[in-house]
């Protein structure tokens, strides 16, 4: 990335404000939508779901410019959805889903530079998450 | 500037099938494809680092230009670390060595399986690539394997992803979205867009590429970190190729590296603890580093990070430079005092790569193992690498026999016939002979000269079950000379005789039975020879086991059994065509082409046929050539394609006559004559070739021609196939002589038994033929029903024959001719009479008409088809089918 996409990641997410509950909701909506079946894998209420997925999106966000303070929540991020079952294959499901709900409240906002900057910020938050899952799930025989 | 871990990104999904396949148990590898620099290799080792997390022991192995000199080169540390158990004959037998590592990996790993890393899978020898899918598919090892795109798959993986057994991933280039996320991680934050973009255009995502040009960047300078941002102060380097950018890096590393470096290009794996003590300090921890080499925790073995590193650092060293080092290497371990194991064979390698003279012990156990693979050329390489002032009488066997199977005739007859001037035991100097005679035989086409080499070795080859594996080995040259009863004389003087015996005894019986017409005993001769076969081993000096699968289609086409004689050869034709055993390749194509003769589909037979033809040229084999040729001949005469049937003649006529199956190789001659409307050259074809197998004992052969002479040209041979059938114990051979006899009394009855007979043994051209003859004897008798039913009948079973032209066919146009102007019953009679090229006289006096008569019919006849003479009548009806 470069450190205008890192601006533009920040500050499109500053803008969403009071709308990050709204924007989370939409989140799982359009993921429900994509893909049913990650539905089940969802066990916890999914109000307090949607907090706690709004508060670490905000966290990212915030140590994106720091790289290995990054790393540090991704990986672990990642290594606690081993235990969920999540594959590779979800975490392409979730970044469309993420980048058509913030489409969805920023509105012209989110235009085309803003967007590829997301999509960038999602690949690397989402390749070193399954760096952490794998390293947390040693093969079996 | 150091970097941490170059990353790897985009390729979870790639783990995560590897992580399925591996777990399932299921799987026995996984074989990753892709062009040079996609990320093949870091994949593999991600793939084995995981693994080993889960506790699975790894191993690598990967070819070289080096390695694949000498057979198991590229997989010494896979072998078991003690020596290699030899046989009883003091040979090198390739599936006890095998099973011995096998054994070994299985005790040293405590059962768990060995995930193993094949590098670069087109470099590997045909012996590693054998062990490696031994070991695969008795789940000894599960297998990575990564093949460059455009270099050829070994044929272990198409048959383990045949079966299912095997995951493939093609692997890509990284997207411009993962480019960005590798060059984020890797450089640890963030780089300027121009930058960014630059790395993107140059590399187009070709992961080693970018590797090298980051690398090369950092090194020179070029990339730098300015306040936590990454700018590209110089532009990249200009090269678009991969090849240049990495020769480029390695041309920049100090002198003390660079030697490292190329010690490992040559000689990798090398144990760390021996690179410490020749690199100075800090050495190797930079090239590290600098992402030029790999060291394994485990085993503390360091190798050079990339395939495409060692083949550049090889290329570009010096002879003398390589040769020093590679010598040296030897010299090290060679002091450790190594016996035959795997370090004996890693010093041969070096220095046999090194240009220097290897032990030629090592050279002979090395060309038995190849030979064990049918690794013919590997064979011929190495034995031709021993001086030949010091090739033994086993070299000589081992080099001959090799020049054989490569269709170097002339070389293996010099070879053998010096093999046999040198001092051996009886057992080699019994297998010099019996090469040499097969040589002889099949190679110079010469079996006088293979008779005689049999006779000479009498004097030299006396003791007991020896000489009987001579006098079988007569009878195998009379088989395939055309002399089986001969043969058969010969072998009635041998009895009992060791398994080995038993196994030549075999190949030239069952073929000489099959021939002579004991078709039950021929079969049943085949089937123990190979059982025999495969319990002796694949021994120098004999046929491949094959050849008994091939004898076995021939002997059950000979006794009829058709469709049993299609299924095993088609199923034998794929084992030689995946092991790659020319010699059997075109006898199974023979064979095929042979069965669908008899059944009728022609088309088929002229495919097999062709295949043949083709194999047999370019393995060199004259004879076998001569009989595709004579068989691709009959073919197209059968489709009444004279000219193309003519040209197979010629093309034969280059070839030196070769006496197996050679009254058969003359239906070639007499169809060609009668698709070309000479009847007069075909009677004298077929009754010259029917003398000859009376002669000789081919009674199946025999039955053939004189059947097929009766079909074309109406002469009476019911009394000889009569005989013939009697003294056979075949059901094709009944069916013709079934077949004459009611041709001959003109019954209905029995040649509607004959069309039974031959569809049931899926001769449906024969019985298309015989239902027709049926149609005309029940139209002659007044009996119009039956005579439509027949004639139904025999166009349904021509409709199998893919557009057969024989004579025997030609009232089936009557009858479409005779849709549009009905020609009269008598009229019907005629024409099918004189279409056979029987003159009018002939005609008149088998129906009881004047000559006269028969001529009005055939006028009027010719006036309702549109012709005006008989050739033109013939030409009308046949290529109206």
């Amino acid at each position: 990335m470069t450190p205008e996409q890192i601006t533009l990641v920040q500050s499109s997410f500053e803008r969403l404000g009071p709308d990050l509950p709204a924007m989370t909701a939409l989140f799982y909506q359009e993921l429900f939508e994509r893909d049913p079946s990650l539905r089940p894998l969802f066990t916890t209420d999914m109000r307090e779901q949607r907090v706690r997925f709004a508060q670490k999106l905000t966290e990212i966000v915030q140590t994106m410019p720091r790289l290995d303070e990054l790393l540090t929540h991704t990986r672990a991020l990642g290594a606690r959805h081993v235990g969920y079952g999540v594959r590779a294959a979800d975490y392409q499901t979730v970044g469309d889903s993420l980048i058509a709900a913030l489409a969805g409240l920023l509105g012209e906002e989110f235009d085309a530079p803003t967007r590829e900057a997301w999509i960038l910020a999602f690949n690397i938050v989402a390749e070193t998450m399954l760096e952490g899952a794998a390293a947390a799930r040693p093969i079996g025989s | 500037m150091t970097l941490p871990h170059w990353p790897i990104v985009g390729r979870r999904p790639e783990l995560e099938v590897f992580e399925r396949a591996l777990g399932s148990g299921e799987q026995t590898g996984l074989v990753i494809y892709g062009r040079a620099g996609v990320g093949k290799t870091r994949l593999a080792d991600e793939c084995a680092g995981q693994a080993a997390a889960g506790g699975h022991p790894t191993e690598r192995v990967a070819g070289s230009r080096t390695t694949a000199l000498l057979p198991l080169g590229a997989v010494v540390g896979l072998l078991p670390d003690g020596p290699v158990r030899l046989g009883s004959d003091g040979q090198v037998n390739a599936v006890a060595l095998f099973e011995q590592t096998r054994q070994a990996l299985h005790e040293r790993h405590r059962g768990r399986r060995l995930v193993t890393v094949a590098d670069d899978m087109a470099q590997l020898d045909a012996a590693s690539l054998a062990l490696l899918g031994y070991l695969a598919a008795q789940r000894a090892i599960f297998l990575i394997a990564t093949v460059r795109t455009g270099e050829p798959v070994p044929d272990l993986l198409i048959d383990l992803w045949r079966d299912g057994r095997l995951e493939r991933i093609d692997l890509h280039d990284l997207s411009r979205a993962h480019l960005d996320t590798l060059l984020h991680l890797a450089l640890g934050g963030p780089i300027e867009a121009g930058a960014g973009r630059e790395f993107w255009e140059a590399s187009r995502g070709n992961p080693l590429y970018v590797h090298e040009l980051v690398l090369g960047a950092l090194e020179s300078g070029a990339l730098i970190d300015r306040s936590g941002v990454w700018h590209l102060e110089d532009h990249l380097p200009a090269s678009s190729r991969l090849l240049d950018l990495v020769e480029q890096r390695i041309g920049s590393l100090s002198a003390e590296a660079r030697s490292v470096v190329e010690l490992l290009a040559l000689c990798e794996p090398v144990e760390l603890g021996y690179l410490e003590t020749v690199a100075p300090a800090g050495v190797l921890e930079s090239l590290e580093q600098a992402g030029l080499v790999t060291i394994t925790v485990t085993d503390g073995q360091v190798r050079l990070a990339h395939p495409l590193h060692a083949r550049v650092v090889r290329a570009g060293l010096p002879k003398l430079r390589a040769r020093a080092v590679l010598l040296a290497q030897a010299e090290r371990l060679a002091a450790g005092g190594s016996t035959l194991g795997r370090v004996e064979l890693r010093i041969a390698v070096w220095r046999l790569d090194a240009g220097a003279q290897p032990d030629p012990a090592a050279l002979v156990r090395g060309a038995q193992l190849a030979r064990a693979t049918h690794d013919f050329r590997t064979v011929r390489r190495l034995m031709e690498a021993v001086p030949s002032e010091q090739l033994d009488a086993v070299g000589a066997l081992l080099l001959g026999e090799a020049l054989y199977e490569l269709g170097a005739f002339d070389e293996s007859e010099r070879v053998l016939a010096l093999g046999q001037e040198l001092p051996s035991s009886e057992n080699i100097a019994l297998r010099l002979a019996v090469t040499r005679a097969k040589n002889a035989q099949w190679g110079l086409c010469d079996p006088e000269k293979a008779l005689a080499i049999n006779a000479a070795a009498r004097a030299v080859v006396t003791t007991a079950p020896l000489v009987e594996e001579l006098v079988a080995d007569e009878a195998s040259v009379l088989t395939f000379c055309g002399e089986p009863d001969r043969a058969l004389a010969v072998l009635g003087r041998t009895t009992g005789g060791d398994q080995r015996t038993r196994v030549v005894r075999a190949i030239a019986g069952a073929v000489a039975l099959a021939t002579a017409g004991q078709t039950a005993e021929a079969v049943a001769l085949a089937q123990a020879g190979y059982a025999d076969h495969v319990a002796l081993g694949d021994e120098p000096a004999i046929a491949h086991p094959a050849m008994h699968i091939v004898n076995q289609v021939f002997a059950l086409t000979e006794a009829g059994r058709l469709a049993e004689a299609e299924r095993v050869a088609r199923a034998g034709a794929e084992i030689v065509a995946f092991q790659r055993v020319p010699i059997a390749q075109i006898w199974f194509a023979v064979n095929l082409g042979r069965v669908a003769i008899l059944q009728g589909r022609v088309v088929t037979a002229r495919r097999y046929y062709a295949e043949a033809a083709g194999l047999a040229q370019s393995s060199r084999f004259a004879g076998s050539r001569r009989v595709a040729l004579s068989g691709l001949a009959l073919a197209q005469a059968m489709l009444g394609e004279p000219g193309a049937a003519a040209q197979a003649l010629a093309e034969r006529a280059a070839t030196p006559p070769f006496g197996f199956l050679g009254p058969e190789q003359r239906l070639a001659d007499a169809w060609t004559a009668i698709a070309s409307q000479r009847p007069g050259d075909a009677t004298e074809a077929f009754r010259a070739a029917a003398a000859q197998a009376a002669a000789t004992g081919h009674r199946v052969a025999e039955s053939w021609l004189l059947h097929d002479l009766m079909r074309t040209c109406g002469e009476d041979v019911s009394g000889r196939l009569r005989d013939l059938a009697g003294a056979c114990d075949s059901a094709l051979v009944s069916a013709r002589a079934r077949h004459a006899a009611a041709v001959r009394a003109r019954d209905a009855v029995e040649l509607t038994s004959a069309a039974d007979q031959f569809e049931a043994l899926g001769a449906m051209l024969l019985a298309a033929e015989a239902a027709g003859s049926a149609a005309a004897a029940f139209s002659g008798a007044g009996d119009r029903r039956a005579a439509t039913a027949a004639l139904r009948r025999s166009s349904e079973l021509a409709a199998a024959c893919e557009g057969a032209v024989t004579p025997g066919l030609f009232h089936l146009s009557t009858v479409k001719a005779a849709a549009a102007a009905p020609l009269s019953g008598r009229e019907t009679e005629i024409v099918l009479l004189a279409a056979t090229g029987m003159a009018s006289k002939d005609i008149a006096d088998r129906l009881y008409l004047s000559v006269r008569t028969v001529n009005n019919h055939l006028q009027h006849a010719y006036a309702k088809l549109g012709v005006t003479s008989r050739a033109g009548l013939a030409q009308a009806l046949g290529s109206a089918i």
